[in-house]
Protein backbone atom coordinates (compact mmCIF):
# COMPACT_ATOMS: atom_id res chain seq x y z
CA UNK A 1 0.00 0.00 0.00
CA UNK A 2 1.17 3.85 -0.43
CA UNK A 3 1.54 6.37 2.60
CA UNK A 4 2.20 10.36 1.73
CA UNK A 5 4.70 11.19 4.11
CA UNK A 6 4.88 15.27 4.45
CA UNK A 7 8.19 16.87 5.41
CA UNK A 8 8.15 19.51 8.44
CA UNK A 9 10.65 21.38 9.31
CA UNK A 10 11.18 25.56 10.93
CA UNK A 11 11.45 27.98 8.25
CA UNK A 12 13.95 30.20 8.28
CA UNK A 13 14.39 33.38 6.77
CA UNK A 14 18.08 33.50 5.55
CA UNK A 15 19.10 31.22 2.64
CA UNK A 16 21.36 28.28 3.94
CA UNK A 17 25.22 28.69 3.15
CA UNK A 18 26.57 26.30 0.24
CA UNK A 19 27.89 24.00 2.54
CA UNK A 20 24.95 23.55 4.72
CA UNK A 21 22.89 22.93 1.24
CA UNK A 22 25.26 20.76 -0.24
CA UNK A 23 25.30 18.70 2.74
CA UNK A 24 21.64 18.31 2.90
CA UNK A 25 21.22 17.71 -0.43
CA UNK A 26 23.70 14.87 -0.33
CA UNK A 27 21.81 13.42 2.59
CA UNK A 28 18.45 13.10 0.47
CA UNK A 29 20.24 11.36 -2.40
CA UNK A 30 21.93 8.93 0.46
CA UNK A 31 18.04 8.77 1.54
CA UNK A 32 16.88 8.06 -2.48
CA UNK A 33 19.48 5.30 -2.99
CA UNK A 34 18.50 3.77 0.15
CA UNK A 35 15.06 3.97 -0.06
CA UNK A 36 15.12 2.87 -4.33
CA UNK A 37 11.74 1.93 -5.68
CA UNK A 38 9.95 2.12 -2.14
CA UNK A 39 9.92 6.30 -3.14
CA UNK A 40 6.97 6.60 -5.80
CA UNK A 41 6.98 10.08 -5.84
CA UNK A 42 8.92 13.05 -3.44
CA UNK A 43 9.88 16.61 -4.06
CA UNK A 44 11.27 19.60 -1.93
CA UNK A 45 8.64 22.50 -1.38
CA UNK A 46 9.16 26.41 -2.52
CA UNK A 47 9.05 28.39 0.92
CA UNK A 48 6.10 29.36 1.98
CA UNK A 49 6.47 32.72 0.65
CA UNK A 50 6.27 31.40 -2.94
CA UNK A 51 3.05 29.69 -2.26
CA UNK A 52 -0.84 30.10 -1.77
CA UNK A 53 -3.81 29.00 0.41
CA UNK A 54 -7.24 29.47 -1.40
CA UNK A 55 -10.30 28.74 1.46
CA UNK A 56 -14.37 28.96 0.62
CA UNK A 57 -14.14 26.57 -1.98
CA UNK A 58 -14.57 26.48 -6.00
CA UNK A 59 -17.87 28.69 -5.70
CA UNK A 60 -16.01 32.02 -3.30
CA UNK A 61 -12.53 30.79 -3.29
CA UNK A 62 -10.15 33.66 -1.38
CA UNK A 63 -6.45 33.73 -2.01
CA UNK A 64 -4.12 34.12 0.15
CA UNK A 65 -0.02 34.82 -0.45
CA UNK A 66 2.28 32.95 1.63
CA UNK A 67 3.61 32.80 3.75
CA UNK A 68 0.72 31.61 6.29
CA UNK A 69 2.97 29.76 8.48
CA UNK A 70 0.74 29.78 11.56
CA UNK A 71 2.60 26.60 13.32
CA UNK A 72 6.57 26.31 14.40
CA UNK A 73 6.71 23.82 11.61
CA UNK A 74 6.07 24.21 8.34
CA UNK A 75 5.65 21.40 4.97
CA UNK A 76 9.04 21.65 3.31
CA UNK A 77 8.76 18.27 1.44
CA UNK A 78 6.51 15.03 0.46
CA UNK A 79 7.28 11.78 -0.52
CA UNK A 80 5.21 8.86 -1.39
CA UNK A 81 6.12 5.67 -0.17
CA UNK A 82 5.18 2.26 -1.36
CA UNK A 83 5.33 -0.25 1.58
CA UNK A 84 3.94 -3.20 2.79
CA UNK A 85 3.11 -2.43 6.04
CA UNK A 86 3.16 0.66 8.80
CA UNK A 87 6.31 -0.34 9.92
CA UNK A 88 7.68 -0.64 6.33
CA UNK A 89 6.65 2.84 5.98
CA UNK A 90 7.73 4.19 9.34
CA UNK A 91 11.27 2.36 8.57
CA UNK A 92 11.64 4.78 5.54
CA UNK A 93 10.01 7.94 7.34
CA UNK A 94 12.88 7.52 10.12
CA UNK A 95 15.93 8.05 7.19
CA UNK A 96 14.31 10.84 5.73
CA UNK A 97 16.82 13.97 6.39
CA UNK A 98 14.42 15.92 7.57
CA UNK A 99 13.23 13.69 10.44
CA UNK A 100 16.30 14.76 12.15
CA UNK A 101 15.38 18.46 12.99
CA UNK A 102 11.87 18.34 12.03
CA UNK A 103 9.47 15.82 11.37
CA UNK A 104 7.51 13.49 9.03
CA UNK A 105 3.86 12.45 8.95
CA UNK A 106 2.91 9.32 7.68
CA UNK A 107 -0.50 9.29 6.66
CA UNK A 108 -1.78 6.31 4.54
CA UNK A 109 -3.94 6.81 1.44
CA UNK A 110 -6.80 5.36 0.26
CA UNK A 111 -6.15 3.80 -2.92
CA UNK A 112 -2.49 3.41 -4.55
CA UNK A 113 -1.17 5.04 -7.80
CA UNK A 114 -1.44 3.29 -10.43
CA UNK A 115 2.25 1.08 -11.50
CA UNK A 116 3.36 2.76 -14.32
CA UNK A 117 2.34 5.62 -12.88
CA UNK A 118 5.28 8.81 -12.73
CA UNK A 119 5.11 12.15 -10.78
CA UNK A 120 7.40 13.36 -13.62
CA UNK A 121 6.11 16.81 -15.14
CA UNK A 122 4.13 17.28 -12.19
CA UNK A 123 4.80 21.30 -10.69
CA UNK A 124 2.64 21.96 -8.17
CA UNK A 125 1.31 20.38 -4.75
CA UNK A 126 -1.80 20.76 -3.58
CA UNK A 127 -2.37 20.04 -0.25
CA UNK A 128 -6.88 19.70 0.41
CA UNK A 129 -7.01 20.93 4.28
CA UNK A 130 -10.18 20.54 6.49
CA UNK A 131 -10.49 20.78 10.34
CA UNK A 132 -10.00 17.82 12.35
CA UNK A 133 -13.08 16.64 13.20
CA UNK A 134 -14.73 16.76 9.53
CA UNK A 135 -13.55 14.16 8.08
CA UNK A 136 -16.34 12.01 6.11
CA UNK A 137 -16.30 8.29 6.30
CA UNK A 138 -15.78 6.16 3.57
CA UNK A 139 -19.48 4.81 1.92
CA UNK A 140 -21.70 7.49 3.75
CA UNK A 141 -23.94 9.66 1.24
CA UNK A 142 -21.34 12.84 2.35
CA UNK A 143 -18.45 10.96 1.57
CA UNK A 144 -19.76 9.78 -2.29
CA UNK A 145 -20.95 13.59 -2.39
CA UNK A 146 -17.54 14.88 -1.92
CA UNK A 147 -16.16 12.01 -4.58
CA UNK A 148 -18.63 13.53 -7.08
CA UNK A 149 -17.39 16.84 -6.61
CA UNK A 150 -14.07 15.11 -6.78
CA UNK A 151 -14.76 13.74 -10.33
CA UNK A 152 -16.25 17.16 -11.39
CA UNK A 153 -12.73 18.10 -10.65
CA UNK A 154 -10.92 15.93 -12.75
CA UNK A 155 -12.77 16.21 -15.50
CA UNK A 156 -12.66 20.33 -15.67
CA UNK A 157 -8.71 20.14 -14.96
CA UNK A 158 -7.91 17.06 -16.96
CA UNK A 159 -4.30 16.30 -17.84
CA UNK A 160 -3.51 18.94 -15.18
CA UNK A 161 -3.74 16.40 -12.54
CA UNK A 162 -0.80 14.37 -12.94
CA UNK A 163 -2.21 12.49 -9.67
CA UNK A 164 -3.59 12.63 -6.58
CA UNK A 165 -5.38 10.21 -3.53
CA UNK A 166 -7.54 10.81 -0.80
CA UNK A 167 -5.80 9.96 2.81
CA UNK A 168 -6.97 7.68 5.90
CA UNK A 169 -8.31 9.96 8.72
CA UNK A 170 -6.16 11.59 10.57
CA UNK A 171 -6.13 9.49 13.79
CA UNK A 172 -4.14 6.91 11.47
CA UNK A 173 -1.72 9.20 11.27
CA UNK A 174 2.13 8.43 12.89
CA UNK A 175 4.52 11.58 13.26
CA UNK A 176 7.74 10.81 13.31
CA UNK A 177 11.28 12.06 14.12
CA UNK A 178 14.63 11.55 15.08
CA UNK A 179 16.28 13.11 17.88
CA UNK A 180 20.00 11.91 19.03
CA UNK A 181 19.54 8.84 16.72
CA UNK A 182 16.58 8.09 18.96
CA UNK A 183 13.42 7.45 17.13
CA UNK A 184 9.98 9.25 18.61
CA UNK A 185 6.93 7.85 17.09
CA UNK A 186 3.56 9.87 18.10
CA UNK A 187 0.36 8.83 17.27
CA UNK A 188 -1.69 11.26 15.43
CA UNK A 189 -0.66 14.45 12.52
CA UNK A 190 1.57 16.81 13.44
CA UNK A 191 0.30 18.66 16.56
CA UNK A 192 0.41 21.84 16.13
CA UNK A 193 -1.80 22.55 13.34
CA UNK A 194 -5.10 23.66 13.40
CA UNK A 195 -6.45 21.71 10.05
CA UNK A 196 -5.25 18.56 8.31
CA UNK A 197 -4.64 17.12 5.69
CA UNK A 198 -7.37 15.29 3.45
CA UNK A 199 -5.73 14.37 0.33
CA UNK A 200 -4.20 15.79 -2.18
CA UNK A 201 -3.11 16.40 -6.33
CA UNK A 202 -0.04 17.03 -7.80
CA UNK A 203 -0.73 19.02 -10.69
CA UNK A 204 1.11 20.85 -13.91
CA UNK A 205 0.56 24.34 -14.90
CA UNK A 206 1.88 26.54 -17.52
CA UNK A 207 2.38 29.58 -14.52
CA UNK A 208 1.35 30.45 -11.18
CA UNK A 209 -1.65 31.90 -12.00
CA UNK A 210 -3.01 28.54 -14.06
CA UNK A 211 -1.91 27.13 -11.05
CA UNK A 212 -4.46 29.16 -8.73
CA UNK A 213 -7.18 29.00 -11.11
CA UNK A 214 -6.54 25.02 -10.82
CA UNK A 215 -6.52 24.86 -7.26
CA UNK A 216 -9.39 27.19 -6.78
CA UNK A 217 -11.34 24.73 -8.80
CA UNK A 218 -10.94 22.04 -5.83
CA UNK A 219 -13.21 20.95 -3.57
CA UNK A 220 -11.82 21.76 -0.21
CA UNK A 221 -12.17 24.09 2.88
CA UNK A 222 -8.49 25.16 2.39
CA UNK A 223 -6.53 24.14 -0.42
CA UNK A 224 -2.44 25.04 0.40
CA UNK A 225 -1.03 25.11 -2.99
CA UNK A 226 2.95 24.57 -2.76
CA UNK A 227 5.46 25.17 -5.96
CA UNK A 228 7.63 21.61 -6.56
CA UNK A 229 11.58 22.15 -6.59
CA UNK A 230 12.29 19.78 -8.86
CA UNK A 231 14.99 18.65 -7.20
CA UNK A 232 14.61 15.04 -6.27
CA UNK A 233 14.64 13.41 -9.58
CA UNK A 234 12.48 11.41 -8.28
CA UNK B 1 -23.41 -24.65 36.82
CA UNK B 2 -20.02 -24.25 35.91
CA UNK B 3 -18.34 -21.29 36.68
CA UNK B 4 -18.33 -20.06 32.90
CA UNK B 5 -16.36 -16.61 33.68
CA UNK B 6 -12.79 -18.45 34.61
CA UNK B 7 -13.63 -20.41 31.32
CA UNK B 8 -14.04 -17.36 29.64
CA UNK B 9 -11.64 -15.43 30.64
CA UNK B 10 -9.03 -18.39 30.03
CA UNK B 11 -10.49 -18.32 26.00
CA UNK B 12 -10.84 -15.22 25.18
CA UNK B 13 -7.54 -14.17 24.90
CA UNK B 14 -6.37 -17.09 22.38
CA UNK B 15 -9.74 -16.98 20.77
CA UNK B 16 -9.40 -13.55 19.75
CA UNK B 17 -5.97 -14.15 18.78
CA UNK B 18 -6.81 -16.70 16.58
CA UNK B 19 -9.80 -15.17 14.89
CA UNK B 20 -7.11 -12.04 14.27
CA UNK B 21 -4.73 -14.35 12.51
CA UNK B 22 -7.58 -15.54 10.75
CA UNK B 23 -9.17 -12.51 9.96
CA UNK B 24 -6.37 -10.03 9.80
CA UNK B 25 -8.89 -7.57 11.32
CA UNK B 26 -9.24 -6.95 15.15
CA UNK B 27 -12.51 -5.47 15.02
CA UNK B 28 -13.95 -8.51 13.06
CA UNK B 29 -12.37 -10.86 15.59
CA UNK B 30 -13.40 -9.50 18.87
CA UNK B 31 -16.78 -9.17 17.21
CA UNK B 32 -17.13 -12.36 16.63
CA UNK B 33 -15.37 -13.91 19.51
CA UNK B 34 -18.05 -12.01 21.59
CA UNK B 35 -21.16 -13.27 19.58
CA UNK B 36 -19.68 -16.99 20.11
CA UNK B 37 -19.78 -16.22 23.69
CA UNK B 38 -23.39 -15.26 23.79
CA UNK B 39 -23.72 -18.66 21.92
CA UNK B 40 -21.73 -20.75 24.63
CA UNK B 41 -23.97 -18.84 27.52
CA UNK B 42 -26.74 -20.03 25.42
CA UNK B 43 -25.84 -23.39 25.21
CA UNK B 44 -23.43 -24.54 27.28
CA UNK B 45 -25.45 -24.78 30.50
CA UNK B 46 -27.89 -26.72 28.35
CA UNK B 47 -25.82 -29.32 26.75
CA UNK B 48 -22.58 -28.95 28.97
CA UNK B 49 -18.95 -27.34 28.81
CA UNK B 50 -17.64 -28.66 25.81
CA UNK B 51 -14.40 -31.09 26.12
CA UNK B 52 -12.72 -28.36 24.04
CA UNK B 53 -14.17 -24.94 25.30
CA UNK B 54 -11.46 -22.85 23.14
CA UNK B 55 -11.56 -24.85 20.14
CA UNK B 56 -15.63 -24.84 20.20
CA UNK B 57 -15.28 -20.79 21.02
CA UNK B 58 -12.97 -20.37 17.60
CA UNK B 59 -15.05 -22.48 15.81
CA UNK B 60 -18.32 -20.45 16.53
CA UNK B 61 -16.69 -17.28 16.36
CA UNK B 62 -15.25 -18.14 12.35
CA UNK B 63 -19.04 -19.51 11.31
CA UNK B 64 -20.41 -15.83 12.88
CA UNK B 65 -17.39 -13.95 11.44
CA UNK B 66 -18.06 -15.63 8.18
CA UNK B 67 -21.55 -15.08 8.30
CA UNK B 68 -21.47 -11.22 9.26
CA UNK B 69 -18.84 -10.99 6.57
CA UNK B 70 -21.65 -12.23 4.12
CA UNK B 71 -24.12 -9.66 5.34
CA UNK B 72 -22.06 -7.17 5.32
CA UNK B 73 -20.40 -7.50 1.52
CA UNK B 74 -23.38 -7.42 -0.57
CA UNK B 75 -24.04 -3.91 1.44
CA UNK B 76 -21.75 -2.14 -0.91
CA UNK B 77 -19.50 0.80 0.87
CA UNK B 78 -19.19 -1.12 4.18
CA UNK B 79 -16.18 -0.85 5.92
CA UNK B 80 -16.02 -4.42 6.06
CA UNK B 81 -16.22 -5.34 2.48
CA UNK B 82 -12.88 -4.47 2.24
CA UNK B 83 -11.62 -7.12 4.04
CA UNK B 84 -13.87 -9.85 3.17
CA UNK B 85 -12.47 -10.86 -0.06
CA UNK B 86 -9.41 -10.97 1.74
CA UNK B 87 -10.34 -12.84 4.33
CA UNK B 88 -12.16 -15.73 1.53
CA UNK B 89 -9.03 -16.10 -0.47
CA UNK B 90 -7.24 -17.40 3.03
CA UNK B 91 -9.91 -18.92 4.82
CA UNK B 92 -9.59 -22.40 2.99
CA UNK B 93 -5.82 -22.61 3.59
CA UNK B 94 -5.28 -21.24 7.43
CA UNK B 95 -6.12 -23.33 10.31
CA UNK B 96 -8.09 -21.51 12.95
CA UNK B 97 -6.76 -23.42 15.97
CA UNK B 98 -5.57 -21.01 18.45
CA UNK B 99 -2.17 -21.36 18.78
CA UNK B 100 0.68 -19.71 21.58
CA UNK B 101 2.50 -17.75 18.97
CA UNK B 102 -0.79 -15.87 18.31
CA UNK B 103 -1.08 -14.15 21.66
CA UNK B 104 2.49 -13.14 21.24
CA UNK B 105 1.67 -11.48 18.23
CA UNK B 106 -1.03 -9.54 19.37
CA UNK B 107 0.89 -8.80 22.41
CA UNK B 108 3.23 -7.07 19.70
CA UNK B 109 0.28 -5.47 17.78
CA UNK B 110 -1.71 -4.12 20.97
CA UNK B 111 1.51 -2.62 22.22
CA UNK B 112 2.51 -1.02 18.72
CA UNK B 113 4.43 2.41 19.13
CA UNK B 114 2.43 4.28 16.08
CA UNK B 115 -0.19 3.65 19.00
CA UNK B 116 -0.50 6.08 22.24
CA UNK B 117 0.47 4.32 25.62
CA UNK B 118 -2.55 4.26 26.48
CA UNK B 119 -4.61 3.01 23.98
CA UNK B 120 -2.00 0.36 23.79
CA UNK B 121 -3.08 -0.50 27.24
CA UNK B 122 -6.80 -0.14 26.32
CA UNK B 123 -6.23 -2.42 23.77
CA UNK B 124 -4.11 -5.33 25.61
CA UNK B 125 -6.63 -5.28 28.34
CA UNK B 126 -9.71 -5.51 25.70
CA UNK B 127 -8.04 -8.19 23.38
CA UNK B 128 -6.16 -10.00 25.05
CA UNK B 129 -7.24 -9.59 28.67
CA UNK B 130 -10.83 -9.75 28.07
CA UNK B 131 -12.09 -6.76 30.18
CA UNK B 132 -15.02 -4.94 29.34
CA UNK B 133 -15.38 -1.61 28.35
CA UNK B 134 -16.99 -0.41 31.87
CA UNK B 135 -14.25 -2.37 33.48
CA UNK B 136 -11.41 -0.79 31.65
CA UNK B 137 -13.52 2.85 32.15
CA UNK B 138 -13.24 1.90 35.78
CA UNK B 139 -9.75 0.96 35.91
CA UNK B 140 -8.46 3.73 34.30
CA UNK B 141 -10.36 5.87 35.91
CA UNK B 142 -11.71 7.85 32.17
CA UNK B 143 -15.62 7.33 31.32
CA UNK B 144 -16.77 4.44 29.14
CA UNK B 145 -17.33 6.83 26.06
CA UNK B 146 -13.82 8.01 25.94
CA UNK B 147 -12.13 4.42 26.24
CA UNK B 148 -14.56 3.12 23.99
CA UNK B 149 -13.66 5.44 21.44
CA UNK B 150 -10.02 5.35 22.06
CA UNK B 151 -10.54 1.30 21.38
CA UNK B 152 -12.19 1.71 18.16
CA UNK B 153 -10.04 4.29 17.15
CA UNK B 154 -6.77 2.52 17.41
CA UNK B 155 -8.67 -0.61 15.89
CA UNK B 156 -8.97 1.73 12.77
CA UNK B 157 -5.74 2.83 12.81
CA UNK B 158 -4.37 -0.44 12.88
CA UNK B 159 -6.56 -1.61 9.95
CA UNK B 160 -6.62 1.89 7.86
CA UNK B 161 -2.61 2.31 8.64
CA UNK B 162 -1.87 -1.41 8.13
CA UNK B 163 -0.02 -2.07 11.19
CA UNK B 164 1.00 -5.44 10.80
CA UNK B 165 -0.57 -7.97 13.02
CA UNK B 166 2.34 -10.14 13.31
CA UNK B 167 5.35 -10.74 15.99
CA UNK B 168 8.15 -8.09 14.42
CA UNK B 169 10.88 -9.31 12.66
CA UNK B 170 14.59 -10.07 14.74
CA UNK B 171 16.28 -6.71 13.53
CA UNK B 172 13.02 -4.86 15.18
CA UNK B 173 12.61 -7.09 18.31
CA UNK B 174 15.04 -4.57 20.40
CA UNK B 175 13.09 -1.78 19.61
CA UNK B 176 9.56 -3.12 20.01
CA UNK B 177 9.92 -5.57 22.72
CA UNK B 178 10.40 -2.99 25.62
CA UNK B 179 7.00 -1.37 24.07
CA UNK B 180 5.06 -4.32 25.29
CA UNK B 181 7.12 -4.83 28.44
CA UNK B 182 6.03 -1.72 29.52
CA UNK B 183 2.23 -2.27 28.35
CA UNK B 184 2.30 -5.35 30.62
CA UNK B 185 4.13 -3.36 33.24
CA UNK B 186 1.25 -0.69 32.50
CA UNK B 187 -1.51 -3.17 33.31
CA UNK B 188 0.36 -4.24 36.96
CA UNK B 189 0.95 -0.93 38.29
CA UNK B 190 -2.33 0.75 36.79
CA UNK B 191 -3.92 -2.28 39.63
CA UNK B 192 -0.75 -2.15 42.43
CA UNK B 193 0.14 1.78 42.39
CA UNK B 194 -3.69 3.07 41.97
CA UNK B 195 -4.50 5.78 44.36
CA UNK B 196 -8.03 5.32 43.53
CA UNK B 197 -8.12 2.11 46.71
CA UNK B 198 -8.47 -1.46 46.81
CA UNK B 199 -11.60 -2.84 44.31
CA UNK B 200 -11.96 -5.69 42.60
CA UNK B 201 -11.16 -4.70 39.22
CA UNK B 202 -7.90 -3.38 40.62
CA UNK B 203 -6.92 -6.76 41.86
CA UNK B 204 -8.21 -8.26 38.66
CA UNK B 205 -5.52 -5.74 37.00
CA UNK B 206 -2.74 -6.76 39.47
CA UNK B 207 -3.40 -10.31 38.37
CA UNK B 208 -3.46 -10.08 35.21
CA UNK B 209 -0.27 -7.86 34.91
CA UNK B 210 1.49 -10.98 36.40
CA UNK B 211 -0.10 -13.21 34.03
CA UNK B 212 0.75 -11.49 30.74
CA UNK B 213 4.13 -11.39 32.47
CA UNK B 214 4.56 -14.92 32.73
CA UNK B 215 2.92 -15.92 29.38
CA UNK B 216 5.37 -13.34 27.23
CA UNK B 217 8.59 -15.49 29.47
CA UNK B 218 7.17 -18.72 28.43
CA UNK B 219 6.59 -17.22 25.04
CA UNK B 220 9.85 -15.60 24.68
CA UNK B 221 11.98 -17.90 27.29
CA UNK B 222 15.57 -16.24 26.08
CA UNK B 223 14.33 -12.43 26.69
CA UNK B 224 15.73 -11.52 29.89
CA UNK B 225 14.15 -8.69 29.90
CA UNK B 226 11.20 -10.39 29.82
CA UNK B 227 12.07 -12.72 32.71
CA UNK B 228 13.01 -9.47 34.57
CA UNK B 229 9.32 -7.51 34.18
CA UNK B 230 7.91 -10.80 35.44
CA UNK B 231 10.53 -11.30 38.09
CA UNK B 232 9.76 -7.53 39.11
CA UNK B 233 5.87 -7.87 39.11
CA UNK B 234 5.73 -10.91 41.18
CA UNK B 235 8.07 -9.50 43.53
CA UNK B 236 5.98 -6.28 43.83
CA UNK B 237 2.94 -8.54 44.06
CA UNK B 238 3.94 -10.53 46.94
CA UNK B 239 3.02 -7.76 48.63
CA UNK B 240 0.07 -7.06 47.55
CA UNK B 241 -1.57 -7.87 50.05
CA UNK B 242 0.42 -5.77 53.25
CA UNK B 243 0.85 -2.72 51.21
CA UNK B 244 -2.63 -1.55 52.86
CA UNK B 245 -3.94 -1.44 56.37
CA UNK B 246 -6.99 -1.92 57.98
CA UNK B 247 -8.37 1.29 56.87
CA UNK B 248 -6.95 0.91 53.53
CA UNK B 249 -4.24 3.55 53.83
CA UNK B 250 -0.65 2.70 52.38
CA UNK B 251 1.83 1.64 54.31
CA UNK B 252 5.31 2.18 54.04
CA UNK B 253 8.31 -1.03 53.18
CA UNK B 254 9.38 -0.57 56.58
CA UNK B 255 6.02 -0.74 58.31
CA UNK B 256 4.56 -3.77 56.06
CA UNK B 257 4.35 -7.37 58.46
CA UNK B 258 6.95 -9.05 56.21
CA UNK B 259 5.64 -12.85 57.08
CA UNK B 260 2.95 -12.30 55.44
CA UNK B 261 4.68 -11.64 51.65
CA UNK B 262 4.25 -14.40 49.40
CA UNK B 263 7.31 -15.88 49.80
CA UNK B 264 6.29 -18.50 46.84
CA UNK B 265 5.83 -15.52 44.55
CA UNK B 266 9.52 -14.34 45.54
CA UNK B 267 10.93 -18.08 44.45
CA UNK B 268 9.35 -18.10 41.53
CA UNK B 269 10.71 -14.64 40.46
CA UNK B 270 13.29 -12.60 41.77
CA UNK B 271 15.19 -15.34 43.08
CA UNK B 272 16.01 -17.25 39.50
CA UNK B 273 16.29 -14.24 38.28
CA UNK B 274 18.52 -13.02 40.81
CA UNK B 275 20.80 -15.94 40.07
CA UNK B 276 20.79 -15.72 36.58
CA UNK B 277 22.33 -12.25 36.37
CA UNK B 278 25.21 -13.64 38.72
CA UNK B 279 26.02 -16.11 36.52
CA UNK B 280 26.75 -13.92 33.33
CA UNK B 281 27.59 -11.00 35.47
CA UNK B 282 24.92 -8.44 33.70
CA UNK B 283 21.92 -6.71 35.29
CA UNK B 284 18.47 -8.20 33.10
CA UNK B 285 16.34 -4.98 31.38
CA UNK B 286 19.77 -3.39 31.04
CA UNK B 287 20.39 -0.57 27.91
CA UNK B 288 19.60 2.55 25.95
CA UNK B 289 16.27 0.29 24.13
CA UNK B 290 14.11 0.07 27.24
CA UNK B 291 14.92 3.67 28.16
CA UNK B 292 13.45 4.37 24.78
CA UNK B 293 10.49 3.13 25.36
CA UNK B 294 9.91 3.75 28.99
CA UNK B 295 10.30 8.05 28.60
CA UNK B 296 7.43 7.85 26.20
CA UNK B 297 5.01 6.02 28.39
CA UNK B 298 3.88 8.02 31.23
CA UNK B 299 2.31 5.20 32.72
CA UNK B 300 4.75 2.76 33.80
CA UNK B 301 7.84 3.89 32.46
CA UNK B 302 9.63 6.10 35.13
CA UNK B 303 8.67 3.40 37.41
CA UNK B 304 9.74 0.80 35.63
CA UNK B 305 12.98 2.49 34.61
CA UNK B 306 13.28 2.60 38.70
CA UNK B 307 12.19 -0.28 39.98
CA UNK B 308 14.42 -2.41 37.61
CA UNK B 309 17.50 -0.83 38.92
CA UNK B 310 16.49 -1.54 42.27
CA UNK B 311 16.29 -5.44 41.33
Amino acid sequence: MQYLALLRTAESNRTPDPETMAAEMSAYEAFHTKAGAALRAGDALAPTEAGVRITGGPDAPAVTDGPFAESAEVACGYYVFEAENLDDALALARDVPAAKHGSVEVRPTYHSFDPDWSSAGAQWLALLLEPPTSAHTPGTPEWEAEAARHGEFAAAAGDHIVSGAALHEPASATTVSVRDNRVLLTDGPYPESAEVATGFYLLTAADRDEAIKLASMIPATTVELRQLMGVSGL
Amino acid sequence: MTNLDGVFRREWGPAVAALARWSGDLTVAEDAVQEAFAEALRSWPRDGVPDNAGGWVVRVARNRALDRLRRESVRPGKELAAVVDDIRARTDRVDVHPVRDDELRMMFTCAHPALDPTSQLALTLRLISGLSVPEISRALLQSQSAVGQRITRAKNKIRHANIPLRVPPAELLPERTPHVLACIYSVFTEGYWSTAGPSAVRDELCDEGVRLAGELCSLMPDDRDAQALAALVLLHDSRRQTRVDADGALLPLEEQDRSRWDRGRIARGPRPTRARCRRDGTLPAAGSDRRAACDRTELAGDRLEHDLRGL
